[in-house]
């Protein structure tokens, strides 16, 4: 340590913070308020842009765009609650059950991430075609109605997210069950509480924080997402993503795209926000 | 001479591409401003010398679409090669341009400052053409005297456009068709009608079939015609009238595809779609059931054109090539290889005789393949489907954002 550090030892730890806090600054923090400087902003390509502080854009963009905003928090809960009820059980054996598999099973678990995101997407086109492989076999042999078809719908589309997203969910739960020391429930039914009563008293409590991890880590991304709407779904399941895609890339109409982007944000940190205040309460009762 | 087994061509324009965008987001982001003056200052649109007739200066940047023009097996195009052999000028042949809007934001700053952007020969669509024709981004050019061959070789149809009239400042690359493509597997009638495509109660039958594309000039162009409205002359009211159509069939509509809509359709999960001729001569190859037709309100020929940007630093190289690819000969060869229109319909009878030479040599794969090229009408269109079909208008700056809005609530209701 040189010299002057050591005179200073309290400047430590925000060295080390220095890295991730220049990283957030640069990509995060600029980004943030470039898109709110856009969003503020009036004018096109060709004749350039001029920061009018237009707020009135923000009432504007919501109105137009309610019913995909409210799908997308829809569809998101929607994921995140499936991706729960799978995941839990997943994470809960693999924790308590994986026994020398543990580690397998976690590798298995996080093997699609070997594959790019959009090509897995793509893949379930192929697997849930009109035609293809799963639906035209069941046509075939009469169990379907020709007409029959996944994709274009919205259990394509809130499947495919909850695919994509159910690593993230079974990770930390995974994480948090792992944690817990099995004496503990060994203790609960010592105390005559059923295998059930125990799972509800003693490890569900005690997973709780996992529980919160994953459900943040599924629901926003989820929200966000617009690739499952645009490979699996039709304009019936047009999520703000693909809004604000289109807003961006194609119409190029910046202010709008940005506006919508910090209306999705301020959408979910509010979701959020109850969520923490829900999951307290839960808490304190238990 | 042996063709290649060929690859499909995508024809990205037609989708959406992200990069590039990004560079004119960040433009846009930074609160950039192009200046308010650019209209008055580069306007020269009525006025000015045409470039050229001049010496050459032995090097040509020519940036064009990727899979637009013939490739050998080792990537190289034949016609890029026997021009340098021919002239000794030095081409860069690059395939920079994936989307007309995006390509525009690359250059648009060195157009706007009055510099040489790069690029001698650029390609990009008909529309955008009339979009830099008016912002005074082209150099003017004297077909005439420069470019002979057009003037011998191109289709009297070229001559007349309406967002270049006399030719003043781009010349035709290649063209295709915005038009009907449909599963006879899946369709038990013959489809002759965008009544087809868009009465609701023809449809019915195929709900949940039917593609559209994410294009909007494409798909507002073909609901105008519907309408009976001739593109061109569409009023706000007229494309008001046309969005109804739209939003009135996009319940049945399965999607509003990019380029992957030839997917769909030739696996099976699109009776009727909308289509590009170029795309459909290709899946011809692999499924000869699939057919294209030009409805009887009419269909769109888009066109996309060489041009000079203003500033350009070899106008006489540029002048040069677009003579060269006029050529009969050298429109067969890039015909031969990207399946598209080619302006010059002499063309045709020499891919038939290379497709007899072909034969003469044995090889009756590479014949039978250009034959169908020749044979093909969407590669050589005959004249009366040739009268049937129409261009983009050419949108103001306002109408743009007009047409963009209306269109996203079809899309994404």
């Amino acid at each position: 340590m040189p010299g002057w550090l050591r005179h200073h030892k309290g400047v430590v730890p925000y060295l080390f913070l220095l890295p991730g806090g220049l990283w957030l600054i640069v990509f995060f923090v600029v980004p943030l308020l470039t898109t709110a400087s856009v969003a503020l902003q009036e004018g096109s390509l060709a004749s350039g842009y001029r920061l009018t502080f237009n707020f009135g854009i923000f009432p504007e963009a919501i109105g137009r765009w309610d019913t995909q905003l409210l799908r997308s928090l829809q569809y998101g809960l929607i994921v995140t609650v499936l991706a729960m009820l799978i995941g839990y059980p997943m994470a809960y054996t693999i924790a308590f059950r994986g026994g020398r598999y543990k580690n397998i099973l976690l590798l298995l678990v996080i093997l699609p991430f070997f594959t790019s995101f959009i090509i897995r997407t793509i893949s379930w086109k192929f697997i849930l075609a009109d035609q293809g492989f799963l639906l035209g076999t069941l046509k075939e042999i009469g169990l379907l109605d020709q007409g029959f078809r996944l994709l274009a719908t919205p259990v394509a589309v809130i499947s495919g997210i909850t695919y994509n997203f159910l690593p993230f969910v079974v990770l930390p739960l995974y994480v948090a069950l792992e944690r817990i020391d099995p004496r503990l429930i060994e203790a609960a039914t010592d105390l005559y509480a059923s295998r059930f009563q125990a799972f509800l008293r003693v490890t569900l409590p005690l997973s709780i924080s996992g529980v919160f991890a994953a459900s943040l880590l599924s629901f926003i991304p989820a929200v966000g997402d617009y690739l499952n709407a645009e490979l699996l779904g039709s304009r019936n399941e047009t999520m703000i993503g693909n809004v604000i895609q289109r807003l961006f890339l194609v119409n190029r109409d910046y202010p709008e795209a940005a506006a919508l982007s910090l209306i999705l944000m301020v959408g979910i940190l509010v979701s959020i926000f109850f969520y923490i205040r829900l999951l307290r309460g839960q808490e304190l009762t238990v | 001479m042996r063709i290649m087994k060929m690859e499909r061509r995508a024809r990205p324009a037609r989708a959406m591409a992200a990069v590039g965008v990004t560079m004119a987001l960040v433009l846009g982001a930074c609160g950039i401003e192009p200046g308010g003056s650019n209209g008055e200052t580069a306007g020269a649109s009525g006025g000015g010398e045409p470039v050229g007739g001049g010496e050459t200066a032995g090097v040509l940047n020519f940036t064009n679409w990727p899979l637009y023009i013939d490739q050998d097996d080792d990537g190289n195009s034949p016609t890029i090669q026997q021009f340098e052999d021919e002239t000794g000028i030095d081409v860069t042949y690059s395939e920079a341009i994936q989307d007309n809007s995006s390509f525009f934001g690359t250059i648009q700053p060195q157009l706007q400052a009055g510099q040489d952007t790069g690029h001698d020969i650029i390609v990009v669509t008909d529309w955008m053409i009339g979009n830099m024709i008016e912002l005074g981004y082209l150099e003017q050019i004297d077909v005439e005297r420069d470019i002979p061959n057009f003037m011998e070789h191109a289709a009297d149809k070229y001559k007349d456009r309406s967002y270049d009239p006399d030719n003043l400042y781009s010349v035709p690359w290649q063209s295709g068709i915005t038009g009907i493509g449909y599963n006879p597997a899946l369709v038990d009638e013959e489809i002759t009608s965008l009544a087809q495509l868009f009465d609701p109660e023809f449809i019915e039958k195929y709900c949940g079939q039917i593609g559209m594309f994410s294009e909007m000039r494409d798909v507002i162009s073909l609901a105008l015609l519907y309408n009976g409205v001739i593109p061109e002359e569409a009023t706000i009211e007229d494309v008001e009238a046309a969005q109804e159509i739209l939003l009135e069939q996009a319940e049945c509509v399965r999607g509003y595809y990019g380029n992957e809509y030839a997917d769909d359709f030739a696996n099976g999960s699109l009776a009727i779609t909308m289509a590009w001729s170029g795309d459909v001569f290709q899946l011809q190859l692999d499924n000869p059931d699939l057919q294209f037709v030009v409805p009887d309100e009419g269909a769109i020929l888009w066109t996309d054109n060489m041009a000079i940007p203003k500033g350009a630093e070899h106008p006489n190289d540029a002048l040069a090539m677009m003579d060269y690819v006029y050529r009969p000969e050298v429109a067969a060869q890039v015909a031969e290889w990207v399946n598209y229109i080619t302006p010059v319909p002499g063309a045709q009878e020499i891919v038939i005789q290379h497709a007899d030479e072909a034969e003469a040599d044995g090889d009756t794969e590479t014949a039978e393949y250009l034959r169908a090229v020749a044979e093909s009408p969407l590669v050589f269109p005959t004249d009366e489907m040739l009268s049937r079909l129409y261009s983009y208008k050419v949108l103001s700056e306002e109408e743009e954002r007009q047409w963009a809005e209306l269109f996203q609530e079809v899309t994404q209701g």
